[in-house]
Protein backbone atom coordinates (compact mmCIF):
# COMPACT_ATOMS: atom_id res chain seq x y z
CA UNK A 1 0.00 0.00 0.00
CA UNK A 2 1.37 3.37 -1.00
CA UNK A 3 1.81 6.04 1.63
CA UNK A 4 -0.92 8.68 1.91
CA UNK A 5 0.50 11.98 0.69
CA UNK A 6 -2.44 14.29 1.32
CA UNK A 7 -5.49 13.57 3.37
CA UNK A 8 -8.41 15.79 4.31
CA UNK A 9 -10.94 14.61 6.84
CA UNK A 10 -14.39 16.26 6.95
CA UNK A 11 -12.68 19.52 6.22
CA UNK A 12 -14.54 22.82 5.82
CA UNK A 13 -13.38 26.33 5.10
CA UNK A 14 -15.59 29.27 5.99
CA UNK A 15 -14.76 32.94 5.59
CA UNK A 16 -16.68 36.19 5.80
CA UNK A 17 -17.25 38.29 2.72
CA UNK A 18 -17.16 42.08 2.74
CA UNK A 19 -20.83 42.28 3.74
CA UNK A 20 -20.08 40.13 6.79
CA UNK A 21 -21.88 37.07 5.45
CA UNK A 22 -20.42 33.63 5.92
CA UNK A 23 -19.19 31.99 2.76
CA UNK A 24 -18.74 28.22 2.84
CA UNK A 25 -15.90 27.81 0.37
CA UNK A 26 -15.41 24.14 1.27
CA UNK A 27 -17.88 21.86 2.99
CA UNK A 28 -17.10 18.51 4.55
CA UNK A 29 -14.39 17.56 2.08
CA UNK A 30 -12.67 14.22 2.60
CA UNK A 31 -10.10 13.31 -0.05
CA UNK A 32 -7.03 11.09 0.04
CA UNK A 33 -4.17 11.40 -2.39
CA UNK A 34 -1.49 8.71 -2.38
CA UNK A 35 2.21 9.00 -3.07
CA UNK A 36 2.98 8.80 -6.78
CA UNK A 37 -0.60 9.55 -7.84
CA UNK A 38 -1.58 12.05 -10.53
CA UNK A 39 -4.85 13.62 -9.44
CA UNK A 40 -6.71 16.27 -11.38
CA UNK A 41 -9.26 18.60 -9.77
CA UNK A 42 -11.95 20.09 -12.00
CA UNK A 43 -14.86 22.43 -11.29
CA UNK A 44 -16.12 25.84 -12.37
CA UNK A 45 -14.77 29.17 -11.07
CA UNK A 46 -15.85 29.41 -7.46
CA UNK A 47 -16.29 25.65 -6.95
CA UNK A 48 -13.59 25.66 -4.28
CA UNK A 49 -10.86 23.82 -6.17
CA UNK A 50 -8.18 26.48 -5.67
CA UNK A 51 -9.22 26.94 -2.04
CA UNK A 52 -8.80 23.21 -1.56
CA UNK A 53 -5.36 23.21 -3.18
CA UNK A 54 -4.23 26.11 -0.98
CA UNK A 55 -4.85 23.92 2.05
CA UNK A 56 -2.34 21.39 0.75
CA UNK A 57 0.68 23.59 1.38
CA UNK A 58 -0.81 25.55 4.26
CA UNK A 59 -1.56 28.78 2.46
CA UNK A 60 -4.92 28.25 4.14
CA UNK A 61 -5.99 26.29 7.18
CA UNK A 62 -9.33 24.53 7.61
CA UNK A 63 -12.08 26.10 9.72
CA UNK A 64 -13.08 22.63 10.86
CA UNK A 65 -11.86 19.11 10.15
CA UNK A 66 -8.23 18.29 9.45
CA UNK A 67 -5.73 18.35 6.61
CA UNK A 68 -2.67 16.14 6.97
CA UNK A 69 0.31 16.04 4.64
CA UNK A 70 2.48 12.91 5.02
CA UNK A 71 0.88 12.48 8.40
CA UNK A 72 1.63 16.06 9.50
CA UNK A 73 -1.38 18.12 10.63
CA UNK A 74 -1.36 21.53 8.89
CA UNK A 75 -2.64 23.17 12.07
CA UNK A 76 0.67 22.45 13.83
CA UNK A 77 2.55 25.73 13.32
CA UNK A 78 6.00 24.15 13.78
CA UNK A 79 5.37 21.70 10.91
CA UNK A 80 4.45 24.33 8.31
CA UNK A 81 7.92 24.69 6.80
CA UNK A 82 8.44 20.97 6.76
CA UNK A 83 5.13 20.58 4.90
CA UNK A 84 5.89 23.32 2.40
CA UNK A 85 9.22 21.72 1.60
CA UNK A 86 7.38 18.56 0.66
CA UNK A 87 4.55 20.21 -1.23
CA UNK A 88 5.50 22.74 -3.90
CA UNK A 89 3.02 25.00 -5.63
CA UNK A 90 2.88 26.40 -9.16
CA UNK A 91 0.33 29.12 -9.96
CA UNK A 92 -1.45 30.36 -13.05
CA UNK A 93 0.54 33.44 -13.96
CA UNK A 94 4.17 32.73 -14.84
CA UNK A 95 5.09 36.40 -14.47
CA UNK A 96 4.07 36.47 -10.81
CA UNK A 97 6.34 33.62 -9.78
CA UNK A 98 9.72 34.58 -11.11
CA UNK A 99 11.91 36.64 -8.78
CA UNK A 100 15.43 36.74 -10.24
CA UNK A 101 16.94 38.29 -13.36
CA UNK A 102 18.72 35.09 -14.44
CA UNK A 103 16.97 31.76 -14.89
CA UNK A 104 19.36 29.69 -12.76
CA UNK A 105 19.31 32.24 -9.95
CA UNK A 106 15.55 32.06 -9.93
CA UNK A 107 15.64 28.29 -9.63
CA UNK A 108 18.23 28.60 -6.82
CA UNK A 109 16.00 30.94 -4.80
CA UNK A 110 14.15 28.14 -2.98
CA UNK A 111 17.11 25.99 -1.91
CA UNK A 112 19.10 29.13 -0.95
CA UNK A 113 16.33 30.08 1.45
CA UNK A 114 16.38 26.59 2.89
CA UNK A 115 20.07 27.07 3.71
CA UNK A 116 21.23 24.33 1.36
CA UNK A 117 25.08 24.36 0.96
CA UNK A 118 26.32 26.01 -2.24
CA UNK A 119 27.67 22.93 -4.08
CA UNK A 120 24.42 21.13 -3.40
CA UNK A 121 22.44 24.13 -4.73
CA UNK A 122 24.46 23.94 -7.94
CA UNK A 123 23.64 20.29 -8.47
CA UNK A 124 19.98 20.75 -7.55
CA UNK A 125 19.57 23.67 -9.97
CA UNK A 126 21.23 21.76 -12.79
CA UNK A 127 19.09 18.70 -12.16
CA UNK A 128 15.89 20.77 -11.91
CA UNK A 129 16.57 22.61 -15.18
CA UNK A 130 17.40 19.32 -16.89
CA UNK A 131 14.15 17.80 -15.62
CA UNK A 132 12.09 20.52 -17.33
CA UNK A 133 14.28 20.59 -20.46
CA UNK A 134 15.49 24.13 -19.82
CA UNK A 135 19.23 23.55 -19.24
CA UNK A 136 20.12 25.59 -22.32
CA UNK A 137 18.42 28.62 -20.82
CA UNK A 138 20.22 28.58 -17.43
CA UNK A 139 21.91 31.94 -18.08
CA UNK A 140 19.05 33.64 -19.92
CA UNK A 141 16.86 36.43 -18.61
CA UNK A 142 13.45 34.98 -17.68
CA UNK A 143 11.59 37.98 -19.13
CA UNK A 144 12.66 36.98 -22.64
CA UNK A 145 11.17 33.49 -22.39
CA UNK A 146 7.78 32.34 -23.67
CA UNK A 147 4.93 31.64 -21.25
CA UNK A 148 5.44 27.89 -21.48
CA UNK A 149 9.15 28.26 -20.80
CA UNK A 150 8.47 30.54 -17.82
CA UNK A 151 6.09 28.01 -16.33
CA UNK A 152 8.73 25.32 -16.74
CA UNK A 153 11.19 27.58 -14.88
CA UNK A 154 8.60 27.99 -12.12
CA UNK A 155 8.29 24.18 -11.97
CA UNK A 156 12.11 23.87 -11.86
CA UNK A 157 12.15 26.33 -8.94
CA UNK A 158 9.78 24.06 -7.07
CA UNK A 159 11.75 20.92 -8.04
CA UNK A 160 14.94 22.41 -6.61
CA UNK A 161 13.28 22.22 -3.20
CA UNK A 162 13.02 18.44 -3.74
CA UNK A 163 9.32 18.18 -2.96
CA UNK A 164 7.46 14.87 -2.92
CA UNK A 165 4.37 16.53 -4.33
CA UNK A 166 3.63 19.44 -6.67
CA UNK A 167 0.31 21.29 -6.76
CA UNK A 168 -0.37 23.11 -10.01
CA UNK A 169 -3.26 25.59 -10.04
CA UNK A 170 -4.29 26.10 -13.67
CA UNK A 171 -0.67 26.28 -14.83
CA UNK A 172 -1.63 26.43 -18.51
CA UNK A 173 -4.51 28.92 -18.38
CA UNK A 174 -2.39 31.78 -19.71
CA UNK A 175 -0.44 29.77 -22.27
CA UNK A 176 -0.88 29.17 -25.98
CA UNK A 177 -1.41 25.61 -27.29
CA UNK A 178 2.33 24.99 -27.71
CA UNK A 179 3.14 26.24 -24.20
CA UNK A 180 0.33 24.16 -22.77
CA UNK A 181 1.73 21.03 -24.33
CA UNK A 182 5.26 21.79 -23.06
CA UNK A 183 4.02 22.18 -19.49
CA UNK A 184 1.70 19.19 -19.65
CA UNK A 185 4.44 16.92 -21.03
CA UNK A 186 6.82 18.08 -18.29
CA UNK A 187 4.31 17.44 -15.51
CA UNK A 188 3.40 14.04 -16.90
CA UNK A 189 7.06 13.01 -17.12
CA UNK A 190 7.83 14.19 -13.58
CA UNK A 191 4.99 12.00 -12.34
CA UNK A 192 5.83 8.91 -14.37
CA UNK A 193 9.64 9.06 -14.24
CA UNK A 194 10.44 10.83 -10.97
CA UNK A 195 7.43 9.49 -9.10
CA UNK A 196 6.40 12.96 -7.92
CA UNK A 197 2.82 13.17 -6.72
CA UNK A 198 0.85 15.64 -8.84
CA UNK A 199 -2.30 17.57 -7.98
CA UNK A 200 -3.39 19.35 -11.15
CA UNK A 201 -6.19 21.90 -11.25
CA UNK A 202 -7.46 22.69 -14.72
CA UNK A 203 -10.34 23.75 -16.94
CA UNK A 204 -8.94 21.81 -19.87
CA UNK A 205 -10.48 18.37 -19.99
CA UNK A 206 -7.89 16.93 -22.33
CA UNK A 207 -5.33 17.69 -19.60
CA UNK A 208 -7.50 16.21 -16.84
CA UNK A 209 -7.85 13.07 -18.98
CA UNK A 210 -4.14 12.29 -18.40
CA UNK A 211 -4.60 11.95 -14.63
CA UNK A 212 -4.97 8.67 -12.74
CA UNK A 213 -7.96 10.10 -10.94
CA UNK A 214 -10.25 13.11 -11.29
CA UNK A 215 -11.97 14.92 -8.42
CA UNK A 216 -15.01 16.99 -9.47
CA UNK A 217 -15.92 19.96 -7.24
CA UNK A 218 -19.14 21.94 -7.08
CA UNK A 219 -20.00 24.68 -4.62
CA UNK A 220 -17.35 23.62 -2.16
CA UNK A 221 -18.15 19.92 -2.22
CA UNK A 222 -16.64 16.91 -3.91
CA UNK A 223 -19.45 15.58 -6.11
CA UNK A 224 -17.63 12.93 -8.11
CA UNK A 225 -14.34 11.13 -8.02
CA UNK A 226 -12.82 8.37 -10.15
CA UNK A 227 -10.71 7.40 -13.15
CA UNK A 228 -11.13 9.76 -16.14
CA UNK A 229 -12.80 7.03 -18.18
CA UNK A 230 -15.51 6.69 -15.52
CA UNK A 231 -15.94 10.38 -14.64
CA UNK A 232 -16.23 11.45 -18.30
CA UNK A 233 -19.11 9.04 -18.87
CA UNK A 234 -21.34 11.40 -16.87
CA UNK A 235 -21.58 13.78 -19.81
CA UNK A 236 -24.82 15.47 -18.80
CA UNK A 237 -23.75 15.97 -15.17
CA UNK A 238 -20.48 17.60 -16.19
CA UNK A 239 -22.15 19.77 -18.82
CA UNK A 240 -24.79 20.76 -16.29
CA UNK A 241 -21.97 21.96 -14.03
CA UNK A 242 -20.71 24.12 -16.87
CA UNK A 243 -17.72 21.90 -17.61
CA UNK A 244 -16.59 20.46 -20.91
CA UNK A 245 -16.23 16.78 -21.67
CA UNK A 246 -13.58 15.40 -24.05
CA UNK A 247 -15.13 15.17 -27.53
CA UNK A 248 -14.51 11.40 -28.00
CA UNK A 249 -16.19 10.66 -24.64
CA UNK A 250 -19.21 12.74 -25.55
CA UNK A 251 -19.60 11.12 -28.97
CA UNK A 252 -19.31 7.62 -27.46
CA UNK A 253 -21.91 8.37 -24.78
CA UNK A 254 -24.33 9.95 -27.27
CA UNK A 255 -24.04 6.91 -29.57
CA UNK A 256 -24.67 4.66 -26.60
CA UNK A 257 -27.82 6.62 -25.79
CA UNK A 258 -29.04 5.91 -29.32
CA UNK A 259 -28.63 2.21 -28.76
CA UNK A 260 -25.18 1.66 -30.28
CA UNK A 261 -23.23 -0.91 -28.24
CA UNK A 262 -20.18 1.29 -27.61
CA UNK A 263 -17.64 0.08 -25.04
CA UNK A 264 -17.52 2.11 -21.81
CA UNK A 265 -14.67 4.40 -20.84
CA UNK A 266 -13.66 5.99 -24.16
CA UNK A 267 -11.61 9.16 -23.66
CA UNK A 268 -9.29 9.39 -26.69
CA UNK A 269 -9.74 9.73 -30.44
CA UNK A 270 -7.86 6.45 -30.94
CA UNK A 271 -10.23 4.55 -28.64
CA UNK A 272 -13.25 6.08 -30.38
CA UNK A 273 -11.89 5.21 -33.83
CA UNK A 274 -11.16 1.64 -32.80
CA UNK A 275 -14.58 1.20 -31.23
CA UNK A 276 -16.33 2.39 -34.40
CA UNK A 277 -14.16 0.18 -36.61
CA UNK A 278 -15.18 -2.83 -34.49
CA UNK A 279 -18.55 -2.70 -36.21
CA UNK A 280 -17.04 -3.39 -39.62
CA UNK B 1 -14.60 54.85 -41.36
CA UNK B 2 -11.86 52.30 -40.90
CA UNK B 3 -8.49 51.45 -39.40
CA UNK B 4 -5.84 51.21 -42.08
CA UNK B 5 -2.34 49.82 -41.84
CA UNK B 6 -0.06 50.53 -44.75
CA UNK B 7 3.31 48.81 -45.06
CA UNK B 8 3.64 48.61 -41.29
CA UNK B 9 6.94 47.25 -40.03
CA UNK B 10 7.84 47.24 -36.35
CA UNK B 11 11.21 46.48 -34.81
CA UNK B 12 11.69 46.12 -31.06
CA UNK B 13 14.91 47.45 -29.55
CA UNK B 14 16.13 49.01 -32.77
CA UNK B 15 19.85 49.70 -32.65
CA UNK B 16 20.45 47.36 -29.72
CA UNK B 17 21.80 43.78 -29.72
CA UNK B 18 18.24 42.63 -28.91
CA UNK B 19 16.79 44.08 -32.10
CA UNK B 20 13.88 41.99 -33.26
CA UNK B 21 11.44 42.70 -36.05
CA UNK B 22 7.95 41.68 -34.98
CA UNK B 23 5.94 42.93 -37.97
CA UNK B 24 6.95 42.90 -41.62
CA UNK B 25 5.18 45.08 -44.15
CA UNK B 26 1.65 44.51 -42.88
CA UNK B 27 -1.20 45.92 -44.99
CA UNK B 28 -4.63 45.70 -43.51
CA UNK B 29 -7.96 47.54 -43.48
CA UNK B 30 -10.47 46.95 -40.72
CA UNK B 31 -13.85 48.36 -41.66
CA UNK B 32 -16.43 49.75 -39.31
CA UNK B 33 -18.93 47.11 -38.18
CA UNK B 34 -16.68 44.11 -38.70
CA UNK B 35 -16.06 41.41 -36.11
CA UNK B 36 -12.47 40.42 -36.71
CA UNK B 37 -10.72 37.49 -35.05
CA UNK B 38 -6.92 37.55 -34.92
CA UNK B 39 -5.17 34.27 -34.24
CA UNK B 40 -1.56 33.16 -34.18
CA UNK B 41 0.84 31.43 -31.83
CA UNK B 42 3.01 33.24 -29.28
CA UNK B 43 5.54 35.41 -31.08
CA UNK B 44 3.50 35.59 -34.30
CA UNK B 45 3.16 39.36 -33.90
CA UNK B 46 -0.54 39.53 -33.07
CA UNK B 47 -0.10 41.51 -29.84
CA UNK B 48 2.36 43.87 -31.51
CA UNK B 49 -0.17 44.33 -34.29
CA UNK B 50 -3.09 45.26 -32.05
CA UNK B 51 -0.97 47.68 -30.03
CA UNK B 52 -0.57 49.66 -33.24
CA UNK B 53 -4.31 50.04 -33.63
CA UNK B 54 -4.66 52.59 -30.84
CA UNK B 55 -1.24 54.14 -30.99
CA UNK B 56 0.35 52.31 -28.06
CA UNK B 57 3.10 51.47 -30.53
CA UNK B 58 4.04 53.50 -33.57
CA UNK B 59 5.33 51.69 -36.65
CA UNK B 60 9.07 51.75 -37.32
CA UNK B 61 8.04 52.35 -40.92
CA UNK B 62 4.65 52.60 -42.60
CA UNK B 63 1.49 54.29 -41.32
CA UNK B 64 -1.55 53.51 -39.20
CA UNK B 65 -4.64 55.65 -39.64
CA UNK B 66 -7.87 55.49 -37.68
CA UNK B 67 -10.83 57.12 -39.44
CA UNK B 68 -8.28 58.82 -41.66
CA UNK B 69 -6.14 60.25 -38.82
CA UNK B 70 -2.49 59.19 -38.61
CA UNK B 71 -1.84 58.13 -35.00
CA UNK B 72 1.67 59.57 -34.86
CA UNK B 73 1.76 62.92 -33.10
CA UNK B 74 0.19 64.53 -30.09
CA UNK B 75 -2.35 66.91 -31.56
CA UNK B 76 -5.85 67.15 -30.11
CA UNK B 77 -7.17 65.31 -33.16
CA UNK B 78 -4.82 62.37 -32.59
CA UNK B 79 -5.82 62.20 -28.92
CA UNK B 80 -9.52 62.24 -29.73
CA UNK B 81 -9.02 59.57 -32.35
CA UNK B 82 -7.10 57.27 -30.00
CA UNK B 83 -10.04 57.41 -27.60
CA UNK B 84 -12.17 55.86 -30.31
CA UNK B 85 -10.19 52.65 -30.03
CA UNK B 86 -10.77 50.89 -26.72
CA UNK B 87 -8.37 48.20 -25.59
CA UNK B 88 -9.08 45.40 -23.12
CA UNK B 89 -5.77 43.79 -22.26
CA UNK B 90 -5.19 40.22 -21.18
CA UNK B 91 -6.35 39.64 -17.63
CA UNK B 92 -7.86 43.13 -17.41
CA UNK B 93 -9.01 42.42 -13.84
CA UNK B 94 -5.39 42.90 -12.77
CA UNK B 95 -5.76 46.54 -13.68
CA UNK B 96 -8.67 47.27 -11.36
CA UNK B 97 -7.51 49.64 -8.65
CA UNK B 98 -10.32 51.81 -7.25
CA UNK B 99 -12.20 51.44 -3.96
CA UNK B 100 -15.56 50.89 -5.60
CA UNK B 101 -16.73 49.39 -8.84
CA UNK B 102 -18.41 52.64 -9.92
CA UNK B 103 -15.23 54.65 -9.31
CA UNK B 104 -13.16 52.18 -11.25
CA UNK B 105 -15.43 52.35 -14.29
CA UNK B 106 -15.63 56.15 -13.99
CA UNK B 107 -11.85 56.56 -14.17
CA UNK B 108 -11.70 56.64 -17.97
CA UNK B 109 -14.60 58.99 -18.73
CA UNK B 110 -13.48 61.31 -15.90
CA UNK B 111 -10.06 61.59 -17.50
CA UNK B 112 -11.70 62.46 -20.78
CA UNK B 113 -13.08 65.50 -18.95
CA UNK B 114 -16.80 64.76 -18.88
CA UNK B 115 -18.91 66.39 -16.15
CA UNK B 116 -20.17 64.35 -13.21
CA UNK B 117 -23.65 63.74 -14.60
CA UNK B 118 -22.28 62.44 -17.90
CA UNK B 119 -19.72 60.25 -16.11
CA UNK B 120 -22.44 58.72 -13.98
CA UNK B 121 -24.67 58.17 -17.00
CA UNK B 122 -21.86 56.34 -18.76
CA UNK B 123 -21.00 54.25 -15.69
CA UNK B 124 -24.64 53.21 -15.29
CA UNK B 125 -24.96 52.36 -18.95
CA UNK B 126 -21.69 50.39 -19.03
CA UNK B 127 -22.62 48.43 -15.91
CA UNK B 128 -26.03 47.63 -17.28
CA UNK B 129 -24.41 46.50 -20.48
CA UNK B 130 -22.13 43.98 -18.81
CA UNK B 131 -24.95 42.74 -16.58
CA UNK B 132 -23.92 44.28 -13.25
CA UNK B 133 -26.84 45.86 -11.42
CA UNK B 134 -25.88 49.45 -10.51
CA UNK B 135 -27.68 49.59 -7.18
CA UNK B 136 -26.23 46.28 -6.05
CA UNK B 137 -22.67 46.65 -7.23
CA UNK B 138 -21.76 50.34 -7.66
CA UNK B 139 -20.48 50.87 -4.12
CA UNK B 140 -18.85 47.48 -3.66
CA UNK B 141 -15.14 46.83 -3.86
CA UNK B 142 -14.11 45.31 -7.19
CA UNK B 143 -11.65 43.06 -5.38
CA UNK B 144 -14.26 40.85 -3.78
CA UNK B 145 -15.85 39.75 -7.04
CA UNK B 146 -15.33 36.46 -8.83
CA UNK B 147 -12.81 36.35 -11.68
CA UNK B 148 -15.54 36.54 -14.32
CA UNK B 149 -17.25 39.49 -12.61
CA UNK B 150 -13.96 41.37 -12.20
CA UNK B 151 -13.36 40.97 -15.88
CA UNK B 152 -16.80 42.38 -16.63
CA UNK B 153 -15.99 45.43 -14.51
CA UNK B 154 -12.77 45.91 -16.48
CA UNK B 155 -14.62 45.63 -19.78
CA UNK B 156 -17.26 48.08 -18.51
CA UNK B 157 -14.42 50.55 -17.82
CA UNK B 158 -13.52 50.46 -21.51
CA UNK B 159 -17.13 50.54 -22.73
CA UNK B 160 -17.67 53.69 -20.63
CA UNK B 161 -15.22 55.43 -22.97
CA UNK B 162 -17.79 54.81 -25.71
CA UNK B 163 -15.28 53.52 -28.28
CA UNK B 164 -16.05 52.91 -31.96
CA UNK B 165 -13.56 50.07 -32.04
CA UNK B 166 -12.99 47.57 -29.26
CA UNK B 167 -9.88 45.39 -29.11
CA UNK B 168 -9.93 42.43 -26.73
CA UNK B 169 -6.80 40.38 -26.07
CA UNK B 170 -7.73 36.83 -24.95
CA UNK B 171 -10.85 37.91 -23.06
CA UNK B 172 -11.79 34.37 -22.02
CA UNK B 173 -8.39 33.17 -20.73
CA UNK B 174 -8.67 31.50 -17.35
CA UNK B 175 -12.46 31.47 -17.25
CA UNK B 176 -14.54 28.30 -16.97
CA UNK B 177 -16.99 27.44 -19.78
CA UNK B 178 -19.86 29.39 -18.13
CA UNK B 179 -17.64 32.44 -17.65
CA UNK B 180 -16.53 32.20 -21.27
CA UNK B 181 -20.10 32.08 -22.53
CA UNK B 182 -20.98 35.12 -20.41
CA UNK B 183 -18.11 37.25 -21.69
CA UNK B 184 -18.66 36.22 -25.28
CA UNK B 185 -22.38 36.87 -24.99
CA UNK B 186 -21.57 40.43 -23.98
CA UNK B 187 -19.06 40.97 -26.75
CA UNK B 188 -21.53 39.75 -29.38
CA UNK B 189 -24.13 42.07 -27.86
CA UNK B 190 -21.75 45.04 -28.07
CA UNK B 191 -21.16 44.28 -31.70
CA UNK B 192 -24.80 43.74 -32.60
CA UNK B 193 -26.57 46.34 -30.48
CA UNK B 194 -24.02 49.12 -30.24
CA UNK B 195 -22.51 48.49 -33.63
CA UNK B 196 -19.01 48.52 -32.15
CA UNK B 197 -16.29 47.12 -34.39
CA UNK B 198 -14.75 44.22 -32.48
CA UNK B 199 -11.19 42.97 -32.86
CA UNK B 200 -10.75 39.78 -30.87
CA UNK B 201 -7.32 38.26 -30.28
CA UNK B 202 -7.48 34.62 -29.27
CA UNK B 203 -5.71 31.27 -29.29
CA UNK B 204 -9.04 29.58 -29.53
CA UNK B 205 -10.12 28.84 -33.06
CA UNK B 206 -13.48 27.56 -31.86
CA UNK B 207 -14.40 30.89 -30.28
CA UNK B 208 -13.33 32.86 -33.32
CA UNK B 209 -15.08 30.63 -35.83
CA UNK B 210 -18.30 30.96 -33.86
CA UNK B 211 -18.33 34.76 -33.59
CA UNK B 212 -16.10 36.53 -36.06
CA UNK B 213 -17.06 37.24 -39.66
CA UNK B 214 -13.44 37.73 -40.61
CA UNK B 215 -10.33 35.84 -39.53
CA UNK B 216 -6.77 37.09 -39.70
CA UNK B 217 -4.04 34.52 -39.09
CA UNK B 218 -0.67 35.97 -38.11
CA UNK B 219 2.54 34.05 -38.65
CA UNK B 220 6.13 35.26 -38.27
CA UNK B 221 5.13 38.90 -38.26
CA UNK B 222 3.00 38.72 -41.38
CA UNK B 223 -0.61 38.19 -42.31
CA UNK B 224 -0.70 34.55 -43.42
CA UNK B 225 -4.44 34.26 -44.05
CA UNK B 226 -7.27 36.79 -44.14
CA UNK B 227 -10.88 35.91 -44.91
CA UNK B 228 -14.08 34.21 -43.82
CA UNK B 229 -13.28 31.91 -40.86
CA UNK B 230 -15.32 28.96 -42.07
CA UNK B 231 -13.82 29.11 -45.54
CA UNK B 232 -10.29 29.41 -44.18
CA UNK B 233 -11.01 26.54 -41.92
CA UNK B 234 -12.21 24.44 -44.79
CA UNK B 235 -9.59 25.36 -47.38
CA UNK B 236 -6.43 26.15 -45.47
CA UNK B 237 -6.26 23.52 -42.77
CA UNK B 238 -2.62 22.71 -43.51
CA UNK B 239 -1.55 26.34 -43.52
CA UNK B 240 -3.30 26.82 -40.18
CA UNK B 241 -1.46 23.93 -38.66
CA UNK B 242 1.85 25.13 -40.04
CA UNK B 243 1.16 28.46 -38.30
CA UNK B 244 0.87 26.59 -35.00
CA UNK B 245 -2.82 27.34 -34.62
CA UNK B 246 -4.70 24.76 -32.62
CA UNK B 247 -7.56 23.08 -34.44
CA UNK B 248 -10.76 22.71 -32.36
CA UNK B 249 -11.05 19.35 -30.53
CA UNK B 250 -14.07 18.22 -32.57
CA UNK B 251 -12.16 18.75 -35.83
CA UNK B 252 -9.24 16.78 -34.39
CA UNK B 253 -11.55 13.91 -33.51
CA UNK B 254 -13.25 13.97 -36.91
CA UNK B 255 -9.91 14.03 -38.68
CA UNK B 256 -8.72 11.04 -36.66
CA UNK B 257 -11.90 9.17 -37.63
CA UNK B 258 -11.56 10.15 -41.28
CA UNK B 259 -8.04 8.74 -41.28
CA UNK B 260 -9.54 5.38 -40.33
CA UNK B 261 -11.80 5.64 -43.38
CA UNK B 262 -14.89 6.32 -41.31
CA UNK B 263 -17.01 8.56 -43.57
CA UNK B 264 -17.57 11.67 -41.41
CA UNK B 265 -18.00 15.27 -42.51
CA UNK B 266 -14.92 16.97 -41.08
CA UNK B 267 -16.49 20.44 -41.33
CA UNK B 268 -18.99 19.75 -38.57
CA UNK B 269 -18.88 22.28 -35.73
CA UNK B 270 -21.43 20.65 -33.41
CA UNK B 271 -20.94 17.33 -31.66
CA UNK B 272 -24.56 16.30 -32.28
CA UNK B 273 -24.14 16.56 -36.05
CA UNK B 274 -21.02 14.41 -35.88
CA UNK B 275 -22.88 11.86 -33.76
CA UNK B 276 -25.67 11.75 -36.37
CA UNK B 277 -23.10 11.17 -39.15
CA UNK B 278 -21.51 8.28 -37.27
CA UNK B 279 -24.89 6.84 -36.33
CA UNK B 280 -26.00 6.83 -39.98
CA UNK B 281 -22.75 5.18 -41.01
CA UNK B 282 -23.08 2.46 -38.36
CA UNK B 283 -26.66 1.82 -39.45
CA UNK B 284 -25.50 1.33 -43.03
CA UNK B 285 -22.75 -1.03 -41.92
CA UNK B 286 -25.30 -2.98 -39.93
CA UNK B 287 -27.73 -3.27 -42.86
CA UNK B 288 -24.98 -4.34 -45.23
CA UNK B 289 -24.21 -7.33 -43.02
Amino acid sequence: MKQVMISTDHMSHVYQDEMGREVHALQDVSVHIHEGEFVSIIGTNGSGKSTLAKHFNVLLQPTSGTVTILGMDTKEEHLIWNIRQNVGMVFQNPDNQIVAAIVEEDVAFGPENLGVPAPEIRSRVDAALAAVNMSDYALHGPHLLSGGQKQRIAIAGVLAMKPKCIILDEPTAMLDPKGRKEVMDTVYRLNKEEGITIVYITHFMEEAALADRIIVMKQGKVIDEGAPKDVFMNVDTLKGLGLDVPVPSEIAVRLQEQGVAMPKGITTNEELGEAICQFN
Amino acid sequence: MSIQLEHVTYTYGQGTPFEKTALYDVNLTIHEGEFVGIIGHTGSGKSTLVQHLNGLLHPTSGTVTVNGVDLVGKTEEVKQTRHKVGMVFQYPEHQLFEETIAKDIAFGPKNLGFDEAEVERRVREAMQFVGLDYDTYAERSPFHLSGGQMRRVAIAGVIALDPDYLILDEPSAGLDPFGREEIFGEIVKLHKEKGITVILVSHNMEDISRMANRLIVMHQGQVLLDGNPIEIFHNDREKLQSAGVDVPPLSQTLQALAERNIPVNIDRVHVNEAVADIYDYLKEVHHAK
